[in-house]
């Protein structure tokens, strides 16, 4: 992911070499856009948007906003937040083919909505108060579900987070950080219309044009972060800086289908991409050819529409537009654009005019380029790779497996591995190991520090911060059982059969060299989330309940009562009872009929049927 | 059914089939069942039906209903207002004024006809020439009397003062019974006052009083017109946080000084109305917002959906304090007032309770909005201002906004006596919710502030207490735990009390009749052995 910071920077001073460079790199320009698109393998493209826009600190304090979105100031200023970060996401990042994550995973979060900011506050029930306070306003803004970050879904870290902007004014004691996580929410389009009502050029020109709920949600993997830090540069005044990022990961195949129709069909023989250099290949047999090769497309086909030129806002010394794919490659692109190759010969990007629209094509490489080196960047291995998968079975006790991996040959990493887990899973921490495999490492060193706080029923979730380090090329599995506990009736959810998710574990790499880059985490990344499935009741218990124990205790009231009230005779003293009783009552309501309406029709009737009681006569 | 009789009577015929009677029972037997059952009746009366009342019984604090009716009523509090009017009059001698003050007063009175709203005149001391603050003596307003060539009257454009001149032959002997002069006085202070009184008289008028404290003329058009302004303007708070946006459809202009503009047009605004409200201020730009008529000629039926509340980010402030929005907007179109003239010259209009919006027509690339630009927006937005806090028209600038404490208290003190109507009104139409008990304690405290209010209805401790009023009955209305108060069905609750009481009742019931028949059968037969044995 350096490579990416890297060309980032190149594109920069080239640009400025060859254009009028008039402001420098880290530009006190208010605002500005940038989408880079990098093809990924499996006919895959990452599409990472950044906006950017920064208000001094005077001009927010006298709620004159311009660029700085007015709704989110104002949560801030009322809550108190000096730092806030704002994550929504879904699907996930296939670190194996895809690499490294964007931004080095600074960008993202777990499935779902995380939301970690420092506030100012006196006392920890201050911070807490603020915290409400801040989750209810955000939840109402983003249209999410944040109000639902209570005390047990919230967390106070203390290794894994650092804040990002420079913050001179505030002490340790008085700056509170707060962590909350829903892993049940589903990001959808109703968080994405708010989010894109926060930059100044809406969705109505620039990139952000491109943005599109359909797309977006349909994409393997998105993240959405919203990030407000300070940023005092020496010498100047300290401005707030929000910076909106959407990544999204679009599967080009998906994209590229006619949104009137959608159904996805087998394309037809002839045009089934086959690998010709295989011996079997003929005109009925095709061995599918590498999914590199379907990297062509244009960008109208893959988000659905036109890029309406460039926000008038955003800083020129930025292009808006940047493709990452070998120099070899052609690129089309629509009249008037520039088009600038970078020198690290795998990036270009593209100066756009302010009102034309933007087309980009990127035609499928031709036959002598396929038997070139790439086609696509190769991405660059991440420094870890985590997994997480429960163990055990019944629904009483479980255990959570997690397997890191230190792809690197040569360097260890050193990390802090972070859970916050629902007051329902109770951990057993004597039962947390950490085994290694591979090189000939020490159990006993992969764990170097333990941070544990117990959770509390229905107030708090457990926290659980690891400090780590794994040599080379060696893999380490993280173990610890836990209990499941039983909810209370009220406490289960509608679907309460689908399970309780549990919040992505928060891996921060820390940074070796922290103090000459001031960068505290080298690399972040979240493992997927857990679906923990609870012993479940039958909700219809409580009838049940009130049913059985009102028959038992009618049974034992009635017997009871009957005993203490009846007069006991013998069998024969008593009254006809029963079917014997029905008998005669039927016989007697016959008769009485007959004898009204019958008495001359059928006279042998009413003899026969007269004879056999006696009871009736008179 | 006479045809069967089947019961083993011992006076009945034989039974049939070997049916034979069962031995008598013994009386003691008979006395046992009868306690039995008795006793059982006993329980289920005497500690089952207390033990299920008192666990399925909701807490209801008890409420001074009437009171509060009383107050909604306006049978509690007649509100009136004295107002004193101070008279100065230097030049005149003390006898003199005394004897004008007399006749002036008698003119004021003869004019009202409103009870509610009562002019007091008084003499103040004579004083140098320096001038007199109003505030000083508690009074509303003071006449300055000077001698001078016609009678002519002028408000003070800045102080709370009438100044009235006269010729000097026109000061009533001690002995006249009138004065062309008072009753001159007179009919200035009531016009002066007149748009007060009209307002609280609607007021009163539409808060359900008693008639008898109504006034009597109100002319339907005024109604309508006081109606229309007392509908625009907010609800009352301490607080309004006013929001400035720029708006425009397109990229352009992206910047605006707004911040020098309300310092310069608002502000000074914004300070004289600090005694009764407090104001925070934000500013914001929003380029390429879309208005919701896309038209050039905007008519007046498109006026109100003009604003594109679906996209325009007019979110109100999160603290608390109402939001009143400013909005320029910079766009070519024009407002068309009357189908006749095309080109109207209104550039603004006023939501009611919400805002203003402004069209300001700007050159296409303009970038900048400059402080003279927003010269006519901001003194449209404070005029608008005035009249959506309520402010009365006529009158100099102090004089309305003392009116508009008077008005404010008023209308404070008549909401907080009619939310205590309703809670009132509520608590007896829903025997079942729950009236916790710091309901009864808001209750409690309104009516104390509202006593406190009415008591001292024209001040400024008015307002300060009809404000708190006002606040804790709104705070009593909306009890949380009142307003989400869980509420069970009649077939949820028979579900649950069926399966356990029917067949508990069951035998309970028909031992209790069965007892009871056997026992009307016993006094039968022996009242028939005793007519037997009478006859024998």
């Amino acid at each position: 992911m350096r490579q990416f910071l890297s060309f980032f920077l190149v594109s920069l001073i080239s640009f400025c070499t060859l254009s009028t460079c008039a402001e420098s790199p880290t530009s006190s320009a208010d605002y500005h856009e940038q989408l880079v698109l990098r093809p990924l393998p499996l006919s895959a493209l990452l599409a990472s948007f950044n906006f950017r826009s920064n208000i001094t600190v005077s001009e927010f304090e006298a709620h004159n906003f311009r660029l700085f979105p007015r709704s989110l100031a104002q949560i801030l200023q009322h809550a108190g937040t000096r730092e806030l970060h704002l994550r929504f996401s879904s699907g996930r990042w296939d670190s194996e083919s895809w690499g490294a994550r964007p931004w080095d995973g600074a960008r993202e979060g777990g499935t779902g909505v995380e939301l970690w900011a420092w506030l100012e506050a006196e006392t920890d029930d201050e911070a807490d108060h603020k915290w409400l306070t801040l989750t209810n306003a955000l939840s109402g803004l983003f249209c999410a579900s944040l109000n639902f970050i209570d005390g047990t879904r919230t967390t106070r870290p203390v290794m894994s987070f650092q804040p990002e902007g420079d913050h001179p004014s505030l002490t340790e004691a008085n700056t509170h950080l707060l962590f909350g996580v829903l892993p049940h929410e589903v990001v959808c389009t109703e968080n994405l219309t708010p989010f894109l009502k926060l930059l100044p050029c809406k969705g109505k020109a620039g990139i952000a044009s491109l943005l599109d709920g359909h797309k977006l949600f349909d994409s393997s993997w998105q993240s959405m972060a919203v990030d407000v830090r300070p940023i005092c540069p020496a010498g100047g005044e300290c401005v707030l800086q929000i910076e909106l990022t959407i990544d999204m990961v679009l599967d080009i195949d998906r994209s590229k289908r006619p949104r009137d129709n959608p159904i996805p069909r087998p394309p037809p023989g002839h045009e089934l991409p086959c690998n010709t250099s295989k011996p079997y290949h003929s005109h009925d047999t095709c061995f599918p050819a590498d999914h590199e090769a379907s990297q062509d497309w244009t960008l109208s086909q893959i988000f659905g529409k036109h890029m309406k030129g460039t926000c008038p806002l955003t800083d020129p010394a930025v292009p808006p537009v940047c493709l990452q794919v070998p120099n070899s490659r052609s690129v089309y692109v629509s009249d008037g654009v520039l088009e600038k190759k970078n020198l690290d010969r795998v990036s270009r990007c593209f100066e756009i005019r302010p009102d034309a629209n933007f087309e980009m094509v990127l035609p499928s490489p031709s036959k002598d380029d396929q038997q070139a080196t790439s086609l696509i960047v190769k991405p660059e291995a991440p420094l870890l790779y985590a997994e997480r998968s429960f163990t055990g079975h019944g629904q009483e006790r479980g255990g959570v497996q997690t397997i890191l991996r230190n792809p690197s040959s040569d360097t260890e990493v050193e990390f802090i591995y972070m859970e916050s887990l629902p007051w329902f899973m109770r951990i057993y921490l004597h039962t947390m190991s950490a085994r290694i495999q591979g090189t000939k490492g020490d159990d006993n060193s992969v764990i170097q520090e333990v941070y544990y706080r117990p959770g509390v029923d229905r107030a708090r979730g457990s926290q659980l911060e690891v400090r780590m380090r794994i040599p080379p090329a060696s893999t380490v599995f993280l173990t610890y059982d836990f209990e499941k506990s039983i909810l209370r009736y009220t406490e289960y959810p509608p679907d309460a059969n689908r399970g309780f998710d549990v919040a992505a574990a928060v891996i921060t790499i820390l940074n070796k060299d922290e103090p000459k880059t001031g960068r505290f985490a080298a690399y972040n990344l979240r493992t997927t989330s857990l679906l923990c499935s609870l012993p479940t009741p039958d909700f219809s218990m409580p009838y049940n309940v009130i049913i059985f124990t009102s028959t038992a205790i009618a049974l034992a009231f009635g017997g009871m009562f009957n005993i203490m009230v009846r007069r006991f005779v013998a069998a024969d003293e008593g009254p006809e009872l029963g079917l014997k009783l029905l008998k005669t009552k039927l016989k007697s309501r016959f008769a009485a009929l007959f004898k009204k309406f019958g008495v001359g029709k059928a006279k042998g009737d009413q003899t026969k049927e007269a004879e056999p009681q006696p009871a009736v006569t008179e | 059914m006479s045809t069967e009789n089947p019961s083993p009577l011992p006076s009945s015929d034989a039974p049939p089939s070997g049916f034979k009677n069962p031995p008598p029972e013994k009386p003691s037997d008979i006395r046992r069942r009868g306690y039995v059952i008795l006793s059982f009746w006993l329980i289920v009366a005497l500690l089952g039906l207390p033990i299920w009342w008192k666990t399925t019984s909701i807490y209801r604090a008890d409420l001074p209903l009437q009171e509060m009716l009383d107050w909604s009523d306006g049978k509690a509090c007649r509100p009136v207002f004295p107002l004193r009017i101070s008279i100065q009059a230097n030049s005149l001698q003390d006898q003199e004024a005394q004897n004008l003050l007399r006749l002036t007063q008698h003119a004021l009175d003869d004019l009202n006809d409103f009870a509610g709203h009562h002019l007091r005149l008084q003499l103040s001391p004579p004083v140098g020439d320096e001038p007199v603050r109003a505030t000083d003596n508690g009074s509303a307003l003071t006449i300055r009397l000077s001698p001078g060539e016609a009678t002519t009257a002028t408000l003070d454009p800045y102080e709370p003062i009438l100044d009235i001149t006269y010729p000097p032959n026109n000061i009533p002997s001690p002995t006249a019974s009138s004065s062309a002069l008072a009753t001159y006085i007179a009919s200035q202070l009531r016009s002066t006052f007149a748009e007060e009184q009209a307002t609280i008289s609607y007021l009163l008028s539409t808060n359900s009083m008693p008639s008898e404290h109504r006034p009597l003329g109100l002319s339907p058009e005024s109604a309508e017109s006081l109606a229309k302004r007392t509908t625009r303007s907010l609800k009352y708070a301490p607080t309004y946080h006013l929001t400035f946006s720029l708006f425009t459809s397109g990229p352009l202009p992206s910047s605006w000084d707004v911040e020098a503009a309300i310092e310069e047009y608002m502000k000074p605004v914004l300070d004289v109305l600090s005694p009764i409200h407090n104001f925070t201020i934000d500013t914001q730009v929003q380029l390429y917002a879309a208005p919701g008529v896309q038209n050039d000629l905007l008519y007046k039926q498109d006026l109100s959906s003009f604003i594109n509340a679906a996209e325009w980010p007019l979110s109100p402030s999160i603290g608390g304090a109402p939001t009143i929005n400013f909005i320029v907007f910079v766009g070519n179109q024009t407002i068309v007032t009357s189908p006749e003239t095309e080109s109207g010259g209104s550039q603004s209009w006023l939501i009611p309770q919400w805002g203003t919006v402004y069209l300001l027509a700007q050159p296409y690339d303009t970038t900048h909005v400059s402080v003279e630009t927003l010269k006519q927006p901001m003194l449209t937005f404070t005029s608008h201002l005035f009249s959506l806090l309520g402010t009365p028209q006529s009158g100099s600038l102090p004089l309305r906004l003392s009116t508009l404490t008077r008005i404010r208290s008023a209308d404070l003190l008549l909401r907080a006596s009619s939310t205590l109507g309703s809670l009132a009104r509520l608590a007896l139409a829903l025997p079942s919710i729950s009236i916790p008990s710091s309901v009864a304690d808001g209750v409690s405290k309104t009516m104390y502030h509202l006593r406190l209010a009415c008591d001292t209805l024209g001040g400024a401790d008015g307002l300060a207490h009809a404000r708190v009023a006002e606040a804790e009955a709104e705070r009593a209305f909306f009890e949380k735990s009142m307003v989400g108060q869980l509420f069970f069905p009649d077939e949820h609750k028979i579900a649950v009390y069926l399966p356990l009481l029917g067949p508990v009742a069951v035998p309970l019931i028909m031992g209790a009749i069965n007892e009871f028949k056997a026992w009307r059968k016993r006094r039968r037969e022996r009242a028939e052995k005793g007519a037997e044995k009478k006859k024998e």
